[in-house]
């Protein structure tokens, strides 16, 4: 009776470790391709888009394990980014969080619908979600609707981006065997 | 990539396309003015006439140059400066922003000559 609890609880525990080093290293995995982008030079007329490459490691927390998995990496990686580039809770902070969880949502709801979408249909629709969410958090936090006229023009450039960003993040989980 | 997938990445890329327009046209308005809005308020300046302007940021100051009917952010003090990278702009709905300065310039404008449309 005994030993069977302990090995009951042993069991968990070396399931919720497995999760904490997964969730670990995916988030640093996040925040190091979030930093290597944002040292890439922009696109000239549209230097506010961004590949979005650390969302594959927010796309494979979500295909793993679930919505907690990925909202840790993508809140984490938002947070540390934040503190290493010491915009922690200025505007660009707010807008960025703002992206992420508006991309996050978005996917999550995607990802529990079954079958009908695969993480290619997750990250793009995700990648549109963010664009929309940062201008308008852009529109609120600068007090001006104007910003909002770059919003289409970003969401069409965003769709192919986060469906790159899918199927990469998806040939990870099929090739790696993560959890 | 699954049919759900291509649905749904097609009906984004509509949503898109028709939003394209109605987004231009409601901050549209007509092109040869630069509204530069601060966290102060908003100033108007004609496009017509070659300036530079320094505009008070919340960061600190961005220099604004009006040359040839074209607007751009020549120099600011913020970490990124994807304002300035954003080039020069000039046709109506066009924005250059500078989040971290809180400053958002935009090439058109409401009022101005009293039309409500004009047909070229």
């Amino acid at each position: 009776m005994g030993s069977t609890l302990a090995s009951a609880r042993r069991g968990v525990s070396v399931g919720m470790s497995r999760e904490l080093t997964v969730t670990a290293g995916l988030l640093a995995v996040a925040c190091v391709l979030g930093l290597l982008e944002a040292a890439l030079p922009g696109i000239p007329f549209a230097p506010w888009l961004r590949l979005g490459f650390a969302n594959i490691a927010v796309v494979v927390a979500l295909a793993v394990s679930g919505g907690r998995m990925a909202l840790a990496v993508s809140l984490g990686r938002v947070v540390i980014v934040g503190v290493a580039a010491g915009t922690l809770g200025s505007p660009v902070f707010v807008i960025g969080g703002a992206g992420a969880l508006a991309s996050l949502a978005v996917m999550w709801a995607l990802s529990r619908v079954g079958d009908a979408f695969s993480p290619v249909g997750w990250s793009a629709a995700g990648a549109a979600a963010h664009m929309l969410a940062q201008f308008l958090a852009a529109s609120a936090v600068l007090g001006s609707w104007g910003i909002l006229t770059l919003a289409p023009v970003s969401m069409l450039l965003a769709l192919p981006l986060g469906a790159l960003t899918g199927a990469l993040a998806r040939t990870i989980v099929s090739r790696l065997r993560i959890c | 990539m699954t049919r759900g997938d291509r649905l749904l990445i097609a009906a984004l890329a509509c949503l898109a396309l028709v939003a394209w327009p109605l987004a231009s046209a409601v901050a549209g308005g007509r092109a040869g003015q630069v509204v530069m809005s601060t966290a102060e308020g908003e100033t108007v300046v004609p496009l017509s006439v070659d300036a530079t302007y320094e505009v008070q940021g919340t960061a600190g100051i961005v220099t604004v140059e009006v040359h040839d009917g074209t607007v751009r952010v020549v120099r600011s003090d913020c970490p990124d400066h994807t304002c300035v990278r954003t080039g020069a702009v000039s046709t109506a709905g066009s924005v250059i922003a500078c989040v971290p300065n809180g400053v958002v310039l935009r090439v058109g404008g409401e009022g101005g000559d009293g039309l409500d449309a004009r047909i070229r």
